[in-house]
């Protein structure tokens, strides 16, 4: 078992935004995180990465107690995320936005500046952005910023990618294209992915497992297609008349 | 044994020590323009010699730079705007003058003091930067250096009041005044010089780099594995030491120092507008920016008078406005630097 997540639970003043969530993911798995706005998908996610610490609750990774750890430490133990809003270095190019992930993430203490550059472009042009390795983040396009936060997620070697909500915003093509891109990015670096995704159908065809959040709590857990049949689940988006 | 090696590595020397690597850049353009204008600086004053008042303003824009230059880093390597650096100037300059007056220490005995003094006290503020943020950070580190000037008020007898302490042995004794003033001058462009190598090395570091992360989304540098207390820390440290240093420069050079001179804000304003109009992060912008501050103000005095007071930072507000990138931009139009050598294929 790569995480396991025990009876987390995280409080904003009198709000509980994640309540008592357990759940566990094996190595190599996709797992798909839903639930309607305002569930505690995100928060749990600060959780998990570090950014803010859980009230109570254990999360193990990798064999490693993280629960409150501080985000450069889980980084380094190998779990890595992506942001719902983009959130680039603005005034780095593309190459070194990358190489701050090549050389904060996985501690490789013979790695060169010279090295990481070569080993953040290969991250680039595995992502496809190669060619616009020199433009500041600032001047990339929506779609290309989403693709740098792929690249830097996997340019500090992580085991687990949090990614958060990478469709939003996207068109049709663009979301096949980042659609294809995670499955390779899958199959080439052996990740195991947390994908919370607000668009079923891609979460449905993707994922091997979903996790479903409602009001900071579990709701149901299975297969994609258990999960899309549930009674509770159509309840929760749609409301009781559609059951 | 220690196994050291050197060898030339796509563009870069690299240097092995056990398990330490060492980069260096060999591209020209890294270092031609730089060699020319130290080369400037250095063959230029002579022609002066019979002139100590300009001597003495190269020297100011030398001590300015030496001020800069740290603080353009420190601007970035904390991702913060610091109003009270000048704290650090006094403390490395009452230090310099104390150790003086009642140790009877010399310049080069007092440096390694005035540096430790410099690192410790850097090192004793330098949580600021963790627990401090935005405007909060910038309101603390404004009234530090006023705190600091009223304590030398209150104790009066121990940092002379309003008019500091005088009686710091010379910085150098040559027997002519006007050889004291040209050797002055070298002095302070070595130091400056050697600052700005340093931090030039530091940008084109990864430290550079993990300044650069810090600066644009410290939250996010944090979530890649950066630990970015740790950086804030050590750059606000060194940066520290490095104006205590400039401290101990003053206090020699001046043979005295005074709090009223160097600690309130106008003081600290004159260096943020430096770094500002030279090109923020810029690091040659700040050495521009000192030397275009300075002639421009003893300009306008001899021009203008006590109306200078009023043209001065109108003149600055308005570069500040109108120059963008500072005046370092206008010489180096943006690049983008290229990792990877362009291969031109021409057409038969």
């Amino acid at each position: 078992m790569l995480l396991n997540v025990q009876n987390i639970t995280k409080r904003f003043g009198g709000l509980i935004a994640v309540s008592n969530l357990s759940f566990s993911v094996e190595g190599g798995e996709i797992l798909g995180l839903i639930g309607p706005n305002g569930a505690g998908k995100t928060t749990f996610m600060n959780v998990l990465s570090g950014t803010f610490p859980a009230d109570s609750g254990k999360i193990e990774f990798d064999g490693h107690d993280i629960t409150n750890k501080a985000p450069h430490e889980i980084c380094q133990l190998g779990i890595s995320r992506t942001y719902q809003i983009p959130r680039p270095f603005p005034d780095l190019t593309a190459l070194l936005n990358v190489t701050v992930g090549v050389m904060c993430g996985k501690r490789r203490p013979h790695m060169g500046f010279g090295d990481a550059l070569l080993d953040a472009s290969h991250c680039l042009e595995f992502v496809g952005l190669f060619g616009k390795r020199n433009i500041l983040a600032r001047d990339l396009s929506l779609y290309e910023l989403r693709v740098l936060e792929l690249a830097r997620a996997i340019a500090t070697t992580p085991k687990l990618i949090l990614i958060d909500e990478v469709m939003a915003g996207l068109n049709p093509a663009e979301s096949r294209r980042a659609i294809k891109l995670i499955g390779r990015m899958v199959e080439e670096y052996h990740v195991t992915l947390i994908w919370i995704e607000h668009v079923m159908k891609i979460i449905m065809e993707a994922t091997d497992r979903v996790v479903v959040l409602h009001h900071g709590e579990k709701l149901v857990s299975g297969s994609p297609r258990e999960v899309s049949n549930d009674p509770k689940v159509i309840e929760s988006y749609l409301g009781k008349k559609y059951v | 044994m220690v196994k050291v090696k050197l060898e030339h590595k796509r563009g870069r020397l690299v240097l092995h020590i056990g398990d330490l690597k060492l980069e260096c850049t060999i591209e020209p353009r890294r270092w031609r323009n730089p060699l020319l204008a130290v080369a400037v600086l250095v063959l230029l004053p002579p022609l002066f010699f019979h002139r100590p008042d300009i001597l003495t303003l190269l020297t100011t824009a030398n001590i300015y730079a030496c001020v800069a230059i740290p603080v353009a880093w420190q601007m970035i390597g904390i991702g913060r705007m610091n109003f009270g650096p000048q704290i650090f100037i006094g403390i490395g300059g009452f230090a310099a003058a104390l150790l003086s007056i009642h140790l009877g220490l010399g310049p080069l005995q007092s440096l390694p003091l005035v540096i430790i003094i410099g690192l410790i006290s850097g090192f004793i503020l330098s949580p600021l930067t963790i627990v401090a943020k935005g405007l909060y950070y910038s309101i603390i580190t404004l009234v530090l250096p006023l705190v600091f000037m009223q304590l030398t008020y209150v104790y009066s007898n121990i940092f002379g009041g309003e008019y500091g302490l005088s009686g710091v042995q010379q910085l150098i004794s040559l027997g002519s005044m006007k050889l004291n003033f040209l050797v002055t001058f070298y002095l302070s462009l070595l130091m400056m010089l050697v600052f700005m190598f340093v931090v030039n090395s530091i940008f084109r570091s990864r430290m550079g780099l993990f300044a650069a992360a810090i600066n644009d989304d410290e939250d996010v540098a944090n979530a890649l594995g950066l630990n970015v207390n740790w950086w804030k820390i050590v750059c606000y440290t060194i940066t520290s030491m490095m104006v205590s240093l400039t401290g101990w420069f003053i206090a020699y050079n001046v043979g005295g120092f005074s709090g009223e001179t160097y600690l309130p804000l106008s003081f600290m304003l004159k260096i943020l507008l430096i770094v500002m109009i030279g090109g923020r992060g810029e690091i040659y912008g700040t050495l521009i920016g000192a030397y275009f501050v300075s002639f421009l103000e003893t300009g306008l005095r001899a021009a203008f008078g006590s109306i200078s007071h009023v043209l001065f930072p109108l003149i600055l507000l308005i570069l500040l406005l109108t120059l963008r990138e500072g005046l370092y931009g206008l010489y180096s139009k943006h690049r983008y630097r290229e990792y990877y050598p362009t291969v031109r294929v021409r057409k038969r």
